[in-house]
């Protein structure tokens, strides 16, 4: 049977993306976030998940505001690297798992999570920009991905709640397929910041930590706000960390968290987080 | 009234994009998303009046569009990540935007942030 191993939460700001391309990991301005990621990189590399679950969501990259769906699961057997409009990153083609997504897709529909699913749409940053910083895309990448997108950018958004709960009804349907499959659960996004507006440039360290604790601790909290308490507490943009609920939501009650890092250097607050799941 | 925005509107400097941004702003929003493919860049940057009628823009979305009116555009229902693909276009980053959008200079801005040279 298939199990989850651990969760991971991890921002996916594109600038990660840049930096990487351009090789500054050693840099100054740079080395807190790059070496604040090597001990993931090193959990993944020793527990080996053939598939990463991974919640981002599509800055209207392959889904337009004409259709843009709340939920989408990827059920292609591998996805290409979206072109955002500055040329295609130097990234190799990355594997999916289509006989584990279409299992979910059945499970959840079953389960009353009626998600739209996708074939030929590329990934864009909300999953490109912090995978290398994981796994190894040299020669190829490790595993597989799974990846679920989110509608964080036009709302009415899913709730915080409903993301909790669709990791909830993954987790489920993770569980019930019967290949003997190691899967790791990525939520994708934040922490805080804005993007638009006078109030661009927003952060809110203080709460940033708090977000990061409760999701530990006391998730239902978190579910229990509002999105308008998200984008006054973390910025507009910010209230995308409802995906990392989604992934606090496919993890079991218990959870322990082996690694963090917190780093803000101009706009985004670029964190990690490394999560696994204590015995019952 | 979306209930998960309740109290949204007492916070300054925030143009939430909602459905109805969507709708009114549609034809402006799929002009910049089509930027990201490069025939289009290079029309934009031959014949940028011919791109406004192609897609059909009202006379008030050309106006914003043709001054490089971020804040305007965002007000007015532009979607930000399809903006910054407008941005490329003009080969400006996120943050002169982020500091056009605050009435700031870029030196300004950078000034008030934690690691200014994180580029």
């Amino acid at each position: 049977m298939a199990r989850i191993i651990g969760g991971i939460g991890t921002s996916h700001v594109p600038t990660i993306g840049v930096a990487y391309d351009k090789g500054r990991q050693a840099e100054p301005a740079w080395a807190p976030l790059f070496d604040g990621y090597k001990p993931v990189a090193r959990w993944l590399q020793q527990q080996a998940p053939d598939v990463l679950l991974m919640f981002y969501n599509d800055h209207a990259n392959s889904f337009f505001f004409d259709l843009y769906p709340t939920f989408a699961l990827g059920v292609a057997p591998s996805f290409e690297v979206a072109d955002e409009g500055a040329g295609l990153r130097p990234l190799p083609r990355i594997q999916g798992h289509a006989e584990l997504a279409i299992h979910l897709a059945e499970c959840l529909v079953n389960d009353e999570f009626d998600l739209a699913t996708f074939q030929d749409r590329a990934l864009d940053h909300g999953c490109h920009s912090p995978l290398p910083l994981l796994w190894s895309d040299k020669p190829e990448w490790p595993g597989a991905i799974v990846p679920v997108a989110i509608n964080v950018l036009q709302y009415p958004l899913p709730t915080a709640l409903r993301c909790y709960k669709l990791g909830q009804a993954l987790r489920r349907a993770v569980l019930s397929f019967p290949e003997d499959l190691r899967v790791a659960v990525v939520g994708t996004g934040g922490l805080s910041h804005q993007v638009h507006g006078e109030r661009s440039g927003f952060n809110n360290t203080e709460w940033d930590l708090r977000f990061l604790d409760l999701l530990e601790h006391d998730p239902m909290a978190l579910t229990r706000m509002t999105h308008a308490d998200y984008v006054r507490l973390g910025g507009a943009e910010g209230a995308e960390v409802i995906m990392w609920l989604a992934m606090r939501g496919a993890l079991g009650p218990q959870i322990t968290k082996l690694h963090q890092n917190y780093y803000l250097a101009t706009t985004t607050a670029m964190a990690v987080a490394l999560f696994e799941e204590l015995a019952a | 009234m979306n209930p998960q925005l309740h109290g949204i509107e007492d916070l300054e400097g925030t143009y939430l994009f909602d459905l109805r941004a969507s709708s009114r702003a549609l034809r402006l929003n799929r002009l910049f998303w089509s930027l990201a493919q490069p025939a289009v860049r290079a029309e934009f940057l031959r014949n940028e009046e011919g791109l406004y009628q192609r897609f059909a823009l009202s006379e008030q979305e050309c106006d914003l569009t043709r001054r490089r009116d971020w804040l305007g555009l965002v007000r007015y229902g532009a979607n930000f990540f399809v903006l910054e693909k407008f941005a490329r276009v003009l080969k400006k980053t996120n943050l002169e935007v982020y500091a056009e959008m605050r009435s700031e200079s870029f030196e300004d801005f950078m000034k008030t942030r934690q690691v200014p040279d994180a580029r």
